[in-house]
């Protein structure tokens, strides 16, 4: 039986990252709430929040998602209001 | 004077009279201590992401309003003393936005 020839994967460093990350969707650098008609994060607009939450109701780090700094205190902290309240 | 946002969730197995009762019990606590209610929404019978001490659903009453450290003070005496709410949160705001609504349901 012959082996198989090693074939070398593609060497885009943004693969180590895709852990989480959907395999078909690249890599962006921009904020998504910075753009022009950015969706509102709010503890009532469950919508959004379901997007930046794992399968195990964790918040997903800005590194992965990435969010900006300012955006991604605000999330963490809507995110908490609507666990309270039992909608996530 | 404050602009607050405040959320009640009460038991699934309450009927329709004593819901409206405890809307009416918080509206009227409002007004009456230096309050003003701008808007009342009722999201209706939502589903939970957990349960909560055994019920899979509950009753969502969202509230709008003006007022004082005295409102809110009251708003949590009676909060505390009530058994048929199982969760409640006031948040304060500096502006209130009252257009949109996030749980409104599809009219067909």
């Amino acid at each position: 039986m012959k082996r198989k020839k090693f074939t070398k994967r593609s060497s885009n460093p943004l693969n180590k990252l895709s852990l989480f990350q959907k395999t078909d969707s690249k890599f962006s650098r921009k904020c998504p709430f910075s753009v022009k008609d950015a969706p509102i994060i709010d503890y009532k607009n469950i919508k959004v929040l379901k997007r930046y939450i794992s399968d195990t109701d964790k918040i997903l780090p800005s590194r992965i998602t990435s969010v900006s700094q300012g955006k991604q205190k605000k999330l963490t902290n809507e995110i908490k209001k609507a666990k309270i309240l039992g909608l996530l | 004077m404050n602009f607050y946002e405040h959320t009640l969730v009460a038991k699934q197995d309450l009927s329709s009279t004593q819901i409206t009762d405890v809307e009416k019990k918080y509206n009227d606590i409002i007004n009456n201590t230096n309050g003003e209610v701008i808007k009342i929404e009722k999201w209706g019978l939502l589903n939970f992401a957990k349960k909560i001490k055994n019920y899979n659903k509950g009753f969502y009453i969202h509230y709008k309003f003006k007022g004082d450290g005295k409102t809110l003070n009251e708003i949590k005496k009676n909060i505390t003393l009530d058994s048929s709410i199982l969760r409640h949160l006031i948040i304060k705001y500096k502006k209130l936005d009252t257009e949109t609504e996030y749980f409104k349901k599809d009219e067909n």
